[in-house]
């Protein structure tokens, strides 16, 4: 077999070894560049910018562990922004495999950071089945669907939902899904309460949410690691997306060499087999 | 279809019929006269799928376009037959609440009476109860239906895990161990969709695949023989059975279809022309 | 009576959530739709239920009769057991019970399922660039179209790749933002979601009038 011909069949394992070495490296030999901002990631952090402090914001955690790489730097990044404006923040999850727990410990863990008390300045309502019947529910009464908290409080006993009944008492909810349930939000909650919602995501949700933006239901769209990288610099707060762009783009490119190598070995293999060359 | 249409007029009338004892506010009315522009639409969708239902009943022809996928389900369980190995069906891996997975299930009924009509072993792993007891109905129906109610093995359809990721790793270890000759993926798919086409592939099996998840169509096209994307998957039931009263659907959702690229073309002209302010208004209001 | 129920059951339920959409909460009808939605979560909630009975049952039977690989379904009896039981049983009793930070339920979770699903995910990874490596051939026009479009896209999303575009004439990167991911692929987009609402709309209008009946076992 001649080196195209290998080119062109190459065993994946030695693919599945390069993918591994190149995501590795990046964290032995940082080499950052700048990373540009999208017209999308900047409107959406011009919509939470705008909004007045003290404003009451949902932030969903509609994604499950398996993309905590992706989502959980957007999340933490949104959450920067919004204590930062002492924005008063009700968190949810329609996701019951480690949904509630996940906005549990991330939104805690900013909430220490700024100070923040739970049952004042944020709550955490936990999961409920049925995300359509919940979406739905909480346009009449976020009550009647979540009677306690994550922990089993009653509503009635958190100063925060005293002000908090409906979407009509929330001024702006984030988003982090990466899974169709963002569609329910905007076919739901937007399309019939006009409630504006921005929205973070994986990478592979991202192309799919751009027809949103266009129309308007969605007001700003972050895409995968790049999405969250992207609003860490905006909001001045380089963490874990910024670093993981790193190896993003090592494997990005080694996926790109692959892809020519495969190319030219396809092409000049079969140029040797119509050449009739053994 | 009497009790349905009396069923129909005394929710129409309970509907009318206020719960509350005060007063309406006239400028809260019962009804949502914002969303007419849905209730119009609804009312000319549902007329079309009925009218074209009613001719496909009376045995008006209707052309389907051929649809590459579905053709070869046939071929891909023949093969599956001749290399005596299984054929492994997955609808999807949401709960049977969803309408892809309804979708999923009803062609698996399909699949299940090709492969009862010729005797080739079959696998359907899921992912949640409800979707175990519908696809383990419809397994059994189709090989009785096929009089093949004797080879029907109960453990054809198995709750597996309820973890996406268990589930997928389950039934990559499957495709490893069997090496199913035929795989084909019908329903709602998330991440696990590259993880199971390319352990398919790499298994060796034929792959039909059929989603209407945008999403993951791209991973699908990349990794399989055959791609359904959107509404092929939904019209992939009445395309296998060829029943009238299922084509007639399917020829009523393309008629709405071109209603609505109609209007998308006029829209796009009017408001190129700085016309369309109106006419965008018209699709506002939801 | 078995094909009757569940049709009419289908279609009173169908009916009444379409008609709701178009009257107030306060009529009857929005009443009912209210009432409906809130069995979906009840329901929901004994599924849930439901699938741990299943789970549970289906190994237990595995591991009683020794089937192959009964020792793995040992481990998934206790993984199902050691993280549920402890998450249900009241904070009162003890600080490791219940789902609250400190937990059992909260440290396997953090420590042992969060890294598992994340490692699962993560072996996306390497399936995406075999796939990518043995799909993206120019082996037609419209395959090499896919391929330099993917390429550039690849490009765009990383900053070296935008910093190499960045050396090129013009702001490709701009260039591709708009006209590629929201020109073309949001037309697409578009295209694919309206024609599979319209086919979910479809199947919808015939499960609720009981023409589609496949999924039950039967037609």
């Amino acid at each position: 077999m001649t080196f195209w011909e290998r080119m062109d069949k190459i065993d994946r394992r030695w693919i599945y070894l390069a993918v591994g070495v190149a995501g590795v490296l990046p964290f032995l030999f940082p080499t950052p560049f700048p990373i540009g901002v999208t017209p999308e990631a900047r409107s959406l952090y011009d919509a939470v910018e705008a909004l007045p402090d003290g404003s009451n914001v949902m932030v969903v955690y509609d994604y499950y562990p398996s993309t905590i790489a992706e989502c959980e730097p957007i999340a933490i990044a949104a959450l920067h922004h919004l204590f930062r404006k002492n924005c008063k923040v009700i968190t949810l999850s329609n996701i019951p495999y480690g949904g509630p727990t996940m906005a549990e410990n991330v939104t805690r863990m900013m909430a220490d950071q700024y100070g923040k008390v739970y049952g004042v300045d944020f709550v955490n309502l936990g999961y409920k089945y049925g995300y359509v019947a919940v979406l739905s529910g909480m346009g009449q009464s976020i009550e009647s669907i979540f009677p306690t908290d994550h922990t089993g409080t009653p509503l009635a006993q958190l100063p925060l939902m005293d002000s908090v009944k409906n979407y009509s008492d929330v001024a702006f909810i984030f988003e982090i899904a990466d899974n169709a349930t963002a569609d329910y939000w905007v076919s739901i909650v937007n399309a019939q309460y006009g409630v504006p919602i921005g929205c973070g995501g994986t990478a592979v949700m991202a192309p799919k949410f751009y027809a949103y933006v266009a129309s308007g239901q969605f007001v700003g769209l972050l895409g995968g690691m790049r999405g969250a990288a992207e609003y860490e610099i905006l909001i001045d707060r380089e963490a874990d997306g910024v670093v993981g762009m790193q190896a993003q783009s090592l494997v990005h490119l080694l996926i790109i060499a692959l892809v020519i190598l495969g190319n030219l070995g396809f092409f000049l293999s079969r140029g040797r087999m119509k050449r009739g060359v053994a | 279809m009497t009790c349905f249409r009396l069923s129909a007029v005394v929710l129409s009338l309970a509907a009318l019929y206020p719960e509350v004892s005060w007063a309406q506010d006239q400028a809260d009315p019962l009804f949502r006269a914002d969303r007419i522009n849905a209730l119009v639409l609804v009312l000319v969708f549902s007329a079309a799928i009925l009218l074209y239902t009613r001719w496909a009943r009376a045995g008006k022809p209707l052309f389907l376009r051929r649809i590459p996928g579905l053709d070869a389900v046939e071929e891909a369980v023949g093969r599956a037959t001749e290399m005596g190995r299984p054929v492994l069906f997955i609808p999807g891996i949401q709960e049977l609440d969803d309408i892809e997975t309804i979708a999923g299930v009803s062609i698996l009924g399909r699949v299940a009476k090709i492969t009862a009509q010729y005797e080739t072993p079959l696998m359907v792993p899921v992912r949640y109860p409800l979707v175990l007891a519908a696809s383990q109905e419809v397994v059994e129906q189709a090989y009785t239906e096929m009089g093949r109610r004797d080879s029907y093995d109960k453990d054809t359809v198995r709750y597996v895990a309820g973890e996406q990721f268990a589930f997928t790793a389950t039934v990559n270890g499957y495709m490893m161990r069997e090496r199913p000759a035929a795989n084909i993926y019908m329903g709602a798919f998330f991440a696990e969709s590259l993880l199971l086409a390319e352990t398919g592939n790499a298994a060796g099996s034929i792959q039909i695949a059929g989603t209407a998840r945008p999403e993951q169509l791209p991973f699908f096209i990349a990794a399989c023989d055959y791609t359904l994307m959107g509404e092929e998957l939904y019209a992939a039931s009445a395309y296998l059975s060829r029943e009238p009263v299922m084509t007639g659907g399917l020829k009523g959702q393309d008629f709405i279809k071109m209603i609505i690229v109609v209007l998308v073309i006029i829209g796009v002209v009017l408001v190129t022309f700085g016309m369309g302010d109106w006419f965008v208004h018209l699709f506002e209001e939801v | 009576m078995r094909t009757t129920v569940p049709i009419v059951t289908a279609f009173i339920a169908g009916f009444v959530l379409v008609v709701a959409f178009f009257f107030r909460g306060s009529t009857l009808i929005g009443s009912l739709r209210d009432e409906f939605t809130a069995w979906i979560t009840i329901i929901g909630g004994f599924t849930l239920a439901l699938g741990v009975a299943s789970i549970i049952r289906v190994n237990w039977t595995a591991v009683a009769r020794r089937k192959r690989d009964w020792p793995y379904k040992i481990l998934t009896l206790v993984a199902v057991l050691g993280m549920g039981i402890p998450s249900v049983l009241p904070v009162s009793w003890s600080s490791l019970l219940g789902n609250t930070p400190g937990s059992i339920y909260d440290w396997l979770f953090e420590y042992m399922q969060k890294p598992m699903m994340a490692t699962m995910f993560a072996t996306l990874a390497f399936y995406i660039a075999s796939a990518a490596y043995r799909a993206f051939r120019a082996r037609s026009p419209e395959a090499t179209l896919l391929l330099v479009t993917a390429t550039l896209v690849m490009l765009w999303r990383v900053p070296m790749g935008e910093a190499f575009l960045n050396l090129f004439p013009g702001d490709v990167p701009e260039w591709l933002n708009t006209y590629v991911m929201g020109g073309a692929n949001m037309a697409v987009q578009r295209g694919i979601i309206i024609g599979a609402a319209l086919g979910a709309a479809s199947m919808s209008l015939r499960l609720i009038l009981g023409i589609e009946r496949m999924y039950m076992g039967k037609g």
